[in-house]
């Protein structure tokens, strides 16, 4: 660009021309940023613990299944369909995606601490997990930490939910005086109706005098 | 016949309050790099960790920007620098059996770990983009949407 500015004070008898050509340049750079479609790219990634699922993409114009570990179909447009699977390199995969991967968020951790029938005290045992789930909270700077507490089915639904609500309480209890920040604790109760174990109505079962921690 | 009509227009101008299901935060931001934002309502708010999400806010992260969200049935996103994503759609209540979670990148790159919803109801999961959708059975995906800002020569 600077040169044929350049050329058009040099030259004075061509300068309409000159002019007229950036125009016609920048005007096609327009064009093609407005009209120009976004060519999406997308890639199937193992999970964690190395395992692959399957994913169906689809637009107006078909469909394709990826079920393979880096493989990545291209879409050009809302009719067009997506392409056949490609395999990509893992090093292209990082290349392309560095930033987001390195942004995303480590799986959330989870805890289950048992209570003595119908209190809201832990069990000698998970009093003594206390310390490792501050570990994880600490090395997570967790600000968001989900405590979910349980009951059997002795007594009614209704008491049962209630207990449930002062376990979750207990424990969020004691994780603030251990020094958690209360505003990053959710506490519910899901009483008697998510039991670990199934049992019949009335039955003692104590894997389900539970709170399930979620450290995210 | 009027009242049954008149009825059942109060039902639908207040349908939208009686189907508030979605009114907690959808997750937080757990990871944050350079600058990146919320919008919500219009709104403009700077992002922060810890920051609750709700459906329907967007997510948008400039040049230097990368930011991480946990949702609430562990649902794990995080978009690259130059990206816009919405959370259009977000209910987890398994115990009403309310459960949906869908996205839409807009611009820029994604990384997108399925969660709890998508084991409980894999049919509720939809990764969207400008020209296709992306029906997901429990995994991990990258999604790039290629950037269209020309080189100039």
């Amino acid at each position: 660009m600077d040169f044929s500015l350049r050329t058009n004070l040099n030259d004075q008898g061509g300068s309409h021309l000159t002019y007229k050509i950036v125009f016609i340049y920048w005007c096609s750079i327009f064009f093609l940023m407005s009209c120009a479609p976004r060519k999406n790219l997308i890639v199937l990634l193992p999970d964690d613990n190395g395992q692959v699922s399957t994913i169906v993409v689809e637009n107006k114009g078909g469909t394709q299944i990826l079920s393979e570990a880096r493989h990545a179909t291209e879409i050009k447009a809302v009719d067009v369909s997506p392409t056949a699977p490609v395999s990509m390199k893992e090093e292209e995969v990082l290349k392309v995606f560095r930033e987001a991967l390195s942004a995303l968020p480590e799986p959330p951790m989870r805890f289950l601490l048992y209570f003595i029938s119908d209190t809201p005290r832990l069990t000698a045992e998970s009093q003594r997990q206390i310390p490792e789930i501050m570990r994880a909270i600490k090395a997570h700077k967790s600000k968001d930490i989900g405590i979910v507490g349980h009951a059997d089915r002795v007594g009614s639904r209704e008491y049962n939910y209630k207990l449930g609500l002062e376990r979750a309480v207990a424990t969020k209890n004691i994780l603030v005086s251990k020094g958690v920040d209360p505003s990053g604790i959710e506490v519910d109760s899901h009483g008697e109706d998510d039991p670990s174990i199934k049992t019949e109505d009335n039955v003692a079962e104590p894997r389900n005098r539970r709170v399930e921690i979620t450290v995210r | 016949m009027k009242w049954i009509t008149g009825i059942f227009s109060l039902f639908f101008l207040f349908f939208p309050i009686f189907c508030n299901a979605s009114d907690g935060p959808a997750g937080s931001i757990s990871r944050l790099k350079g600058t990146a934002s919320i919008i919500r309502q219009d709104q403009v708010i700077p992002a922060q960790i810890g920051d609750k999400i709700y459906m329907m806010d967007s997510l948008k992260t400039g040049r230097d920007g990368s930011l991480g969200v946990i949702f609430k049935d562990n649902t794990l996103l995080s978009i690259g620098p130059q990206s816009e994503i919405i959370i259009s759609e977000f209910l987890f209540s398994p115990a009403e059996g309310k459960l949906s979670i869908v996205t839409r990148l807009l611009k820029g790159t994604a990384i997108y770990l399925t969660g709890i919803i998508a084991k409980l109801s894999p049919e509720s999961v939809r990764f969207e983009t400008p020209v296709a959708n992306i029906g997901i059975r429990g995994t991990k995906i990258a999604v790039k949407i290629e950037d269209t800002t020309p080189r100039i020569p």
